[in-house]
């Protein structure tokens, strides 16, 4: 899939979104107009109504140039890394939903493990998984540096800033 | 006068010291770390933040964020890879000293530059803040509604190439900063029957995750898929001239110096154009008038100074915007805006008024954090350089983590480390798919204030449709908001047909041989 392509698909996602906002969310979610000031709606309505009209104007630009094949330029027309920039400022690229997931996952499954099992053995169970996924195959260097942080942290939270740590406490 | 002296007073108690001292130091360490920057830097450490005075607490961030852009030099002289995007015209000069030996005279050379761009730029700060704000206080709800449409659309150009995606990036920071109480009703608004979203998105969870975890997924993704990282250029001479700068050779510097000073001044007082754009206009500067032209790119120490002067000097100078008007310039400026907020203070015009002690106290901070940074840039430079010889495989675990609790450290809640997760994941897409997360950001801070305006004019004016024609100053500041707008469509749709054009003049050339 060229970029061009994905981002039209992005833009008609955008657009649902803002159709959905405000056929659904806006009027729901927002407090009835009290009589007085501007609606609580307004701003979520224009808000949404930028969104919209920049999608649909995006997305007009983008059908008529693949409709009309018109060559369109290489910045929009390809990936930054297919013509070997790989220093862009905004990163602009392929996404890699298996590398992504991978620490998204994990993360996920710490805010639900984290309250039954302590915050302790969750963060080293978090922390050593984290680094096997991005590739350190060092177990010592891997529970050091677990063990290091987890205690770090705990000490910070708990004695300095005073703040309970996350789920069951262990050694209360 | 007493205010004055109280405030300087108590940017030099001990604690005060301490943490300034400390901020530039971690940002100058972190800066040095390839991939991190000084916003970053800042969302990660906010939320140790709560738990000090409200003077500490900016002192040590502004520090952290002064240290950073130095620390940023370190990555672009020893890898030729800038930690930010402000670096890499230092990384053209700095990288070949560092292949002939000359690293530290390079980074020796940024230090000095730094902390004189930084420092006129403090003076600067200094001198026009308070009478500029003392002006700005006669803005109305119609200014600052109007002041706020402009910002939005002038910083909805940056970090994208398409000002659409750009204010629809801004556009949807407003809508998710107006998740919360509805001001004037006091009821829940779009917030879905989630009672935790009852008060709103806390900035903390948002920020961490768009600037912090997002570019960490990204970083971790080019690690994985490209495997180690790159080996830093140690290359040390031991000879005294190619270690340190004569005074000859600093004194050859000082006219790229001062210009790259008041280039960085001008660029960081105008909202959204930002570090990048001043150093790289500085150098171009510089090289244009410079007797040694050739110099340049090859280890000029001028190309360092222009660079470096310049991209320091916005940072204090993007606070000019944010005290006299409350309008963040920059990113770091938009981060700094939050933790003001989160200690009960609504930066713009009143700051002066109702804060005078603290302000001249944060403008002796300000000071104070430039000349540490001579000193620990000094005494330490040797002992960053090492920071860029962390590995990989083991530093963003440990981002990672500190992100997931710096979420937490906030409110003491879960439901925010889910919230960075989600913001992670959001500006990970908006990164690749090319959406400013900076207009996001500044777009999700300023909705409060923007709607509070609004309400402000409409109550006011009683439901009067023609209310900014009647406020010259707002009038011009909405017809200068519709022109950039118009402008920036126009020259979008102008650089596509160029670009077009040039392509089908390159392809017909080349079918022709």
């Amino acid at each position: 899939m060229t970029r061009i392509k994905r981002d039209a698909i992005a833009y008609l996602l955008i657009v649902g979104f803002c159709i959905l906002m405000v056929t659904w969310a806006i009027p729901v979610y927002t407090p009835p107009y009290p009589g007085y000031g501007a609606s609580p709606a307004l701003v979520p309505y224009v808000a949404v109504g930028v969104i919209f009209f920049m999608a649909c104007l995006s997305l007009l630009r983008v059908g008529v140039a693949l409709y009309l094949k018109k060559p369109i330029a290489v910045a929009e027309s390809e990936f930054p890394e297919d013509v070997g920039d790989d220093s862009g400022f905004t990163q602009v690229g392929r996404v890699n939903m298996g590398r992504l997931l991978s620490l998204i996952v994990p993360s996920v499954l710490l805010i639900f493990v984290i309250e039954y099992i302590g915050y302790i053995l969750a963060s080293l169970l978090f922390l050593i998984s984290v680094q096997y996924v991005i590739g350190n195959r060092r177990w010592i260097q891997m529970i050091t540096i677990s063990v290091i942080l987890t205690v770090v942290l705990y000490v910070v939270m708990r004695y300095g800033f005073g703040v309970p740590v996350p789920g069951p406490q262990i050694f209360e | 006068m007493d205010m004055i002296f109280a405030g300087l007073l108590d940017s030099i108690s001990p604690a005060s010291l301490m943490f300034v001292f400390i901020g530039v130091a971690l940002g100058v360490l972190i800066g040095a770390i390839p991939g991190i920057n000084g916003p970053m830097a800042i969302a990660l450490f906010i939320p140790v933040t709560y738990y000090m005075t409200p003077l500490t607490a900016i002192g040590f961030l502004v520090g952290l964020n002064k240290g950073a852009f130095f620390g940023g030099a370190v990555s672009a002289v020893l890898l030729r890879t800038p930690g930010t995007p402000e670096a890499a015209a230092t990384a053209w000069d700095g990288y070949p000293l560092t292949q002939q030996g000359k690293g530290e005279k390079a980074l020796r050379m940024a230090l000095y530059s730094s902390v004189a761009g930084d420092f006129i730029s403090t003076v600067v700060l200094i001198v026009i803040a308070a009478p500029l704000a003392a002006v700005a206080l006669f803005m109305g709800p119609s200014e600052i509604f109007a002041l706020i449409s402009l910002a939005l659309t002038v910083i909805a150009g940056i970090g994208t190439t398409s000002i659409c995606r750009g204010l629809m990036a801004a556009s949807l920071g407003i809508l998710v900063g107006l998740i919360g109480t509805e001001p004037v009703t006091a009821l829940p608004r779009l917030t879905f029957d989630i009672y935790q979203l009852g008060g709103g998105l806390s900035l903390i969870p948002v920020a961490i995750g768009l600037l912090a975890f997002s570019e960490i997924l990204l970083q971790v993704e080019k690690f994985m898929a490209k495997g180690g990282g790159q080996q830093a250029a140690h290359i040390f001479s031991k000879k005294l001239e190619d270690r340190f700068i004569t005074i000859k050779e600093f004194f050859k510097s000082t006219k790229t110096l001062l210009r790259g000073s008041f280039i960085g001044i001008g660029v960081g007082a105008m909202p959204g154009l930002g570090a990048p754009v001043a150093s790289f206009m500085s150098y171009d500067q510089a090289m244009k008038r410079s007797k040694k032209k050739e110099e340049f790119g090859k280890g000029s120490l001028e190309g360092i100074a222009a660079s470096e002067s310049a991209n320091s000097s916005v940072v204090a100078s993007s606070l000019i915007p944010l005290f006299v008007l409350g309008i963040p310039g920059n990113l770091a400026a938009a981060m700094l805006m939050g933790a003001f907020m989160i200690h009960g203070m609504q930066p713009g015009p009143l700051l002066f008024k109702e804060n005078a002690q603290l302000m001249y106290g944060i403008y002796g901070s300000l000071l104070l954090a430039s000349f540490f940074l001579l000193v620990i840039g000094r005494l330490g430079l040797r002992y960053f350089c090492k920071a860029v010889d962390i590995p990989s495989r083991v530093l963003y675990p440990i981002v990672i983590f500190t992100c997931i609790m710096g979420a937490y450290l906030g409110r003491s809640s879960m439901f925010d480390v889910g919230i960075m997760l989600a913001f992670g994941f959001i500006g990970y897409y908006m990164r690749k798919f090319d959406y400013s997360y900076v207009a996001f950001l500044i777009g999700f801070i300023l909705a409060p204030e923007w709607e509070r305006a609004l309400q402000q004019v409409v109550i006011i004016s009683e439901y009067d449709t023609f209310m900014f024609f009647q406020r010259p100053v707002a009038m011009i500041l909405m017809a200068l908001t519709l022109f950039m707008i118009g402008r920036t469509f126009w020259c979008s749709i102008n650089a596509g047909k160029k670009k077009r054009l040039e392509e089908v003049v390159t392809n017909e050339q080349a079918k022709n041989g």
